[in-house]
């Protein structure tokens, strides 16, 4: 008899519930990641998860309320049905979460505190101190260590992950790579999931962790899986600029009264606490009189990168603003924010209750990603709902498979059969902008609501037929020495002192992430991202001739990045091909070409599709039969309530 | 959630923290040397290698790295390879980035050069921890830390991922308390400076080392973590079990109580108290034991 | 259900008695041996604080010192006199010096002192505590071999203890001869003061991890708290042993050799037997065996 497995390859939030709910369900798990899951990227998340709860509840907010809300954060990009099914499961998340001993924050009778956050008018956003993601890993990794210690999960920790191997047509393992003995060899599989996360090192630097380089989800689009919605790519306005990455400042620090302004002479040389009033440009409490510094997150980001880049008038001419908090009480600013105030001050020096901060937006999440499908639930309304008004009764109950069929085995499948893509790697959920705390809730369901998906596909569909264990080798030898050639080359250039910057790997990812950081985040026009593609261009022809400076044949991490360095390019041509093609404006992508967003023509998903070492793109339409699009305002009128509009991370 | 943030009363009213006031001294752009401990993989002699960096203010050890990576050549001109390290989050919540600096275990990631070296010429010493097998220059194996949990069953052992309701109910303090505990990165500072926590040379096959672990001092970090869980409303069924491994050879006994454990804890988790928390579990368990038979 | 590594079948004697002997090894540390070296420096440091209890007037005892060491001598008197009493003391104390030295190397041998990288204080105590502990019991072994077993070849001036001379005696062997110091002296008495501290750091700082080890202090603010009783307790101590070595140290062995023959010829009647002693005499039908401490000890010693 034999035996199935499944392989995840990642272990942030989605690939370890994905483990969780896989093994749990009887199938063995070989679990990959380039780090000890422990430490993958989601623990950076510090805002907190969406959900349905019974406060917000009894208020007359819904399940169905935070669906519509999602949609209408991202701009009516989303195809519809996966969001529903998202939000009707996120209360049990939550109480799952709960069972495996998350300390959520707590009221004073026990229950389970909330918070609010863009994009909502309820209460809805549970959280844990100020380090919500982290102590959600911290859950999913203790569940997977039990199951480790009981066999039914296999780690391969610091594994690379190289490419997936396909076989007649479907996923049937994978080639990969331990990152300090170089060993290459193949892994069989009858199913393959891939949740690799984001690809913020394409930008440089960004709030994602080092190994956010979105090279594992170019080596699937490379080997044929599509790429859903690239040029999606968010930006938060508040980040600490750093040499090495630029740290999230959460937009909780403009919630409690922070005024962003940049001195009106260019360049003052002043401290800022020297600076009078007079002399202060309050830049978005003058342009936006009602919203003031808590307009949307686009809009924010926008002017501040206007005031910088365009005018110059950055702080010290940088690119960079003040976020000022000076004037509030240095206690409140303890009690309310003292977390995210300690990380500026562990990294800056300065504390940001007497200094104003310095901050400018930063890359931060990718909506897009592999592009996945799903089987439709039962709710099919035949004509889409006008947008719901908030705290009105929801139209529909809540119940399970009303989105999406439970169970389906190609929900979150790519279009490469047995590869799936859950979390941030999949473009689904978030159209084209993410609200805040809504993507630990879309890992997370991806993981349980698809490993069920995983799971059926194994037993029902054509592993069940034919088990990758008994297939010939052929297929797994060859990607084996495929990558074997790549090392070789790539080792074989190295030589010692290799410092030109034309060769130089480190040189060619810094370049890239330079052009894409001027090309494709805040304001993209048609003749920027061309001359963006002509430098990618020049870029993957320097690549083709890099030289490493290490030769080792141990633990070469030279080596390591200098191959993701190829992959990153191909995920930079996928983006700036999207913001390319994509003439209009919607969510995060905002061209000042084409200012207003054109639904007739890209309310629709680009796919990116990699065939013959070439990138093309087309659009696709997207079901929207659910809620009908609306023009997003953020009820700019309503003067009194003004909300965030997107995420406050 | 503990602050680091000085206590308004005693903050000057310019904004100047004492890190600040250092920091401001620091000129930027200087030379600043790296004293690097190199080891190119297990077995093999380690030695010393120093690279001349040009700091930005604000500039963390990582940044510094980086620059090294990009153009790999030592202070006296020779070519020479891109130090090999470990990382993650870079910003304090992964634990990936422990190594010794200047004589100290900490996270790079968070060290500031400003701190340390704040004037043209100064010298920054980096080594890989010394609790851990290097696997090549500051990048250690920790595997050692993670079966530590383990052996002390760190987790919550719930029903199954169905749906079953919410969790049990928890008092603001208590999940106060639970919540600093809970925030452990695993980064092995603490066992790095323990003197009780010492490194088990490679046995040779997976199943050796772990057995040569299950032996040896178990450390304050999973200690603690068996008091997290051994206070979980669901948690607590695997007590005594836990209690049991506890109670045994490398168990919680082997603490000498020299608490440089909680000094170093980047977390400020109270890993003293947890271990006093724990040798009270285990007294009781004794003599329950005893009489229970 | 147990997903515990499970524990080896093929278990050592130590590993599996690991709890009971790690207990043990701290409650040895504390009762008997922690309690007798509160009692044995109480007693010895009678010497200088015994004028203000000696309660009755004794012939030819004026001064206060000479009252101090009077005291003393009673002191040693009578608890050379508790025979069955002092036998089981010694051989419990002595089993637990030995269980709790033996293992206190070996643990002590499972750590790494690192104060060169860590200098904090409460690193220093623990990597104190291990010193002291050697330093100890070779202090330990020294003192009692020299004193009480009569190994005079250790000291200076070859000065032999003995109970009814404990001063004069003490005080020769401490100063290097029984005329005023030499240079072995010397060396004699900073050892003395080196085994005393350590012995005495040791103790105090054994009580404040203990409460740690046994889950008796938790918060920090609690150890804090009960270190600054150990603190406290481990100053009293101290103070007791330093001038219990310095009277030793300075007083005239010639002279109080003078006192404590005078004090033996009063003997019966400063000293009332006790109800032990009693029937000490009555086991061994030998009424002189209490004024000739002397043989009762040697006798004793050559069973040792
Ligand atoms: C600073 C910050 C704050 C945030 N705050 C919030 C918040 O408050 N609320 C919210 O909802 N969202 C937040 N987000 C977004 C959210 O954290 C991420 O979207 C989410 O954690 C992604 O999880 P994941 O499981 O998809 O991937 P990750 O956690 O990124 O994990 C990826 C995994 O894949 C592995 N991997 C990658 N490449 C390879 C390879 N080639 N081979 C093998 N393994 C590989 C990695 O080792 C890792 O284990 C925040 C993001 C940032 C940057
Ligand atoms: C007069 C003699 C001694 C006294 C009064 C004494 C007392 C104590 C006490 C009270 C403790 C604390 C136990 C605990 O923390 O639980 C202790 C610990 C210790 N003792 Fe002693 N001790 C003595 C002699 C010795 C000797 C001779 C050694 C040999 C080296 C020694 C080695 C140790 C060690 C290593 C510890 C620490 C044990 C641990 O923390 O696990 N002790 N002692
Ligand atoms: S208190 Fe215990 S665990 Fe902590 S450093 Fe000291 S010996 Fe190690
Ligand atoms: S307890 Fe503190 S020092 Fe130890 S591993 Fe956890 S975070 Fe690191
Ligand atoms: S890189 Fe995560 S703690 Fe330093």
């Amino acid at each position: 008899m034999s035996q199935h497995r499944v392989i995840v390859v990642g272990g942030g939030l989605a690939g370890l519930s994905a483990s969780v709910r896989i093994a749990e369900a009887g199938l063995p798990v070989d679990l990959f990641s380039l780090v000890p899951v422990k430490r993958s990227h989601s623990v950076c998340a510090q805002g907190g998860i969406n959900a349905c709860n019974e406060v917000a509840r009894q208020q007359g907010f819904s399940e169905y309320e935070h669906f519509d809300e999602t949609i209408y954060g991202g701009d009516f990009l989303a195809d519809q049905h996966p969001v529903l099914e998202m939000a009707n499961w996120a209360p049990k998340i939550i109480d799952l979460l709960d069972r495996m001993g998350v300390p959520f924050n707590r009221t004073s009778e026990g229950n389970r505190d909330l918070r609010l956050f863009g994009g909502s008018l309820f209460k809805r956003t549970h959280f844990a101190g100020a380090t919500t993601g982290q102590q959600l890993i911290y859950a999913l990794d203790e569940q997977v260590r039990r199951y480790e210690a009981e066999g039914k999960v296999n780690k391969y920790e610091f594994w690379e992950f190289l490419g997936p191997i396909i076989h007649e047509g479907r996923a049937v393992g994978i080639v990969a790579q331990d990152m300090r003995t170089m060993q290459i060899r193949s892994f069989r599989a009858d199913a393959v999931v891939m949740a690799t996360g984001g690809c913020g090192l394409v930008y440089g630097k960004s709030t994602m962790s080092v190994m956010c380089t979105g090279a594992a989800a170019a080596r699937c689009f490379r080997a044929g899986a599509w790429y859903g919605n690239p040029e999606m790519i968010q930006v938060h306005p508040t980040a600490i600029p750093g040499a090495d990455k630029l740290r999230l400042m959460s937009e909780s620090a403009r919630g409690e009264g922070g005024r962003v302004w940049v001195p009106k002479k260019a360049k003052d040389p002043r401290d800022p606490k020297q600076i009078p009033e007079s002399e202060r440009w309050y830049f978005l409490e003058e342009k936006y009189p009602a919203y003031g510094n808590i307009v949307p997150r686009d809009i924010a980001t926008r002017e501040i990168f206007d005031v910088c880049v365009n005018m110059g008038l950055g702080v010290g001419g940088e690119n960079q603003v003040y976020l000022d908090l000076t004037h509030r009480d240095p206690d409140y600013l303890t009690r309310k924010l003292g977390g995210i105030l300690e990380i500026y001050e562990k990294f800056v020096g300065d504390d940001p209750r007497f200094t104003p901060m310095k901050i400018f937006p930063a890359v931060h999440y990718s909506m897009g990603g592999l592009w996945t499908t799903y089987t439709k639930g039962s709710y099919n309304p035949g004509t889409a709902l006008p947008k719901h008004k908030s705290g009105s009764p929801a139209p529909l109950d809540a119940k399970v498979g009303l989105g999406m069929q439970l169970g389906a085995p190609n929900n979150s499948m790519t279009n490469i059969p047995g590869l799936y893509a859950f979390g941030e790697v999949n473009f689904a959920y978030h159209g084209a902008n993410r609200l805040g705390a809504n993507a630990l809730l879309s890992c997370i369901f991806d993981g349980l609501f698809c490993g069920v998906s995983v799971f059926n596909y194994v037993k029902n569909e054509a592993p069940g037929k034919a088990p990758a264990e008994g297939l010939a080798s052929g297929a797994f030898d060859e990607s084996v020495s495929r990558e074997t050639a790549r090392m070789k080359s790539l080792v074989d250039s190295a030589s010692a002192g290799a410092s030109d910057p034309a060769t130089n790997p480190y040189a060619i990812g810094k370049e890239l992430g330079d052009e894409m950081t001027a090309a494709c985040t805040v304001v993209r026009t048609e003749t920027r991202v061309k001359q963006c593609l002509t430098k990618i261009a020049e870029l993957k022809d320097r690549y083709a001739k890099v030289k490493l400076s290490d030769a080792a044949g141990w633990t070469n991490q030279s080596f390591s990045y200098a191959r993701a360095v190829g992959d990153m390019l191909a995920v930079a041509e996928a983006i700036a091909l999207g913001s390319l093609e994509r003439r209009e404006s919607r969510g995060a992508h905002y061209r000042s070409d084409y200012p207003d967003r054109n639904d007739a023509e890209f309310m629709k998903t680009s796919l990116a599709k990699h065939e013959a070492g070439k990138t093309t793109l087309e659009f696709v339409p997207i079901d929207a039969s659910l809620v009908a699009p609306t023009a997003r305002t953020y009820g700019k009128k309503d003067t009194k309530k003004p909300e965030m509009a997107a995420a406050a991370s | 959630m503990i602050s680091t943030l000085a206590p308004t009363g005693t903050a000057p009213a310019s904004g100047m923290t004492e890190a600040s006031r250092r920091r401001a001294m620091a000129k930027a752009n200087r030379v600043v040397t790296f004293r690097i401990k190199r080891c190119d993989g297990p077995g093999k002699a380690s030695y010393w290698q120093d690279f001349k960096v040009t700091v930005p203010k604000n500039a963390n050890v990582i940044s510094c790295l980086q620059q090294i990576a990009a153009n790999p050549v030592t202070a006296d001109g020779k070519p020479s390879t891109p130090v090999v390290w470990d990382s993650g989050c870079l910003e304090e919540v992964c634990g990936a980035c422990t190594m010794v600096i200047n004589g100290k275990v900490r996270q790079s990631c968070s060290c500031l050069i400003d701190d340390y070296a704040p004037n043209e010429g100064d010298v920054m010493t980096l080594e890989p921890m010394s609790k851990f097998p290097v696997v090549r220059d500051l990048w250690v194996d920790r595997s050692r830390l993670f079966h530590n949990l383990k052996r002390v069953q760190a987790w919550v052992p719930i029903d199954g991922t169905y749906n079953l309701g919410a969790g049990p109910k928890e008092t603001p303090a208590s999940q106060a308390t639970h919540y600093v505990l809970s925030t452990c990165m695993s980064c092995g500072c603490c066992l790095e400076a323990c003197p009780q926590f010492n490194e088990i040379p490679d046995q040779g096959s997976k199943e050796a080392n772990e057995a040569a672990w299950n032996s040896a001092f178990i450390g304050a970090h999973a200690i603690s973590q068996a008091r997290l869980f051994n206070a979980h409303e669901t948690g607590k069924e695997l007590k005594e079990e836990r209690l049991d491994v506890l109670m045994g050879t490398g168990g919680v006994n082997d603490c000498g109580n020299a608490q440089n454990c909680v000094k170093v804890c980047p977390k400020h988790i109270p890993l003293t108290e947890s271990i006093a928390v724990i040798g009270r579990q285990v007294t009781f368990h004794a003599i329950a034991k005893f009489f229970r038979g | 259900m147990s997903h515990s590594v499970a524990a080896a079948p093929d278990q050592s004697f130590l590993d599996k008695n690991y709890f009971l002997i790690r207990r043990l090894h701290s409650l040895t540390g504390i009762v008997p041996i922690g309690v007798f070296l509160i009692a044995h420096l109480v007693t010895n440091s009678s010497a200088a604080w015994g004028a203000f209890a000696l309660r009755e007037q004794l012939p030819g005892v004026n001064a206060t010192a000479d009252k101090g060491l009077a005291y003393f001598w009673k002191e040693v008197m009578w608890i050379n006199t508790q025979i069955p009493h002092l036998l089981l003391i010694e051989i419990t104390l002595w089993a637990s010096i030995a269980f709790h030295s033996v293992f206190g190397v070996y643990f002590a041998m499972s750590g790494k002192s690192n104060t060169n990288r860590y200098s904090y204080q409460s690193n220093w105590r623990y990597s104190l505590q291990r010193i002291s502990g050697y330093i100890g019991i070779l202090f330990i072994f020294y003192h009692v071999a020299t004193l009480r077993w009569g190994w005079t070849f250790l000291v200076p001036g070859g000065t032999k203890w003995s109970a009814e001379f404990a001063g004069s005696t003490l005080a020769a062997a401490i100063q290097g001869s029984e005329n005023g110091y030499t240079f072995g002296g010397v060396l004699v008495t900073l050892l003395y003061f080196l085994g005393v501290t350590m012995l005495v750091y040791h103790f105090a700082n054994g009580l404040w991890t203990a409460a740690i080890t046994w889950g008796i202090t938790i918060s920090a603010a609690a150890q804090r708290r009960w270190g600054y009783v150990c603190a406290g307790l481990g100053a009293a101590l101290m103070v007791m042993g330093w001038v219990s070595i310095l009277v030793f140290a300075v007083v005239n062995p010639g002279l109080t050799r003078e006192l404590e023959e005078g004090l033996q010829k009063g003997h019966s009647s400063l000293v009332e037997p006790s109800g032990n002693e009693r029937l000490a005499r009555a086991v061994r039908h030998d009424d002189e065996l209490v004024v000739g401490g002397m043989n009762l000890n040697s006798n004793r010693t050559s069973k040792e």
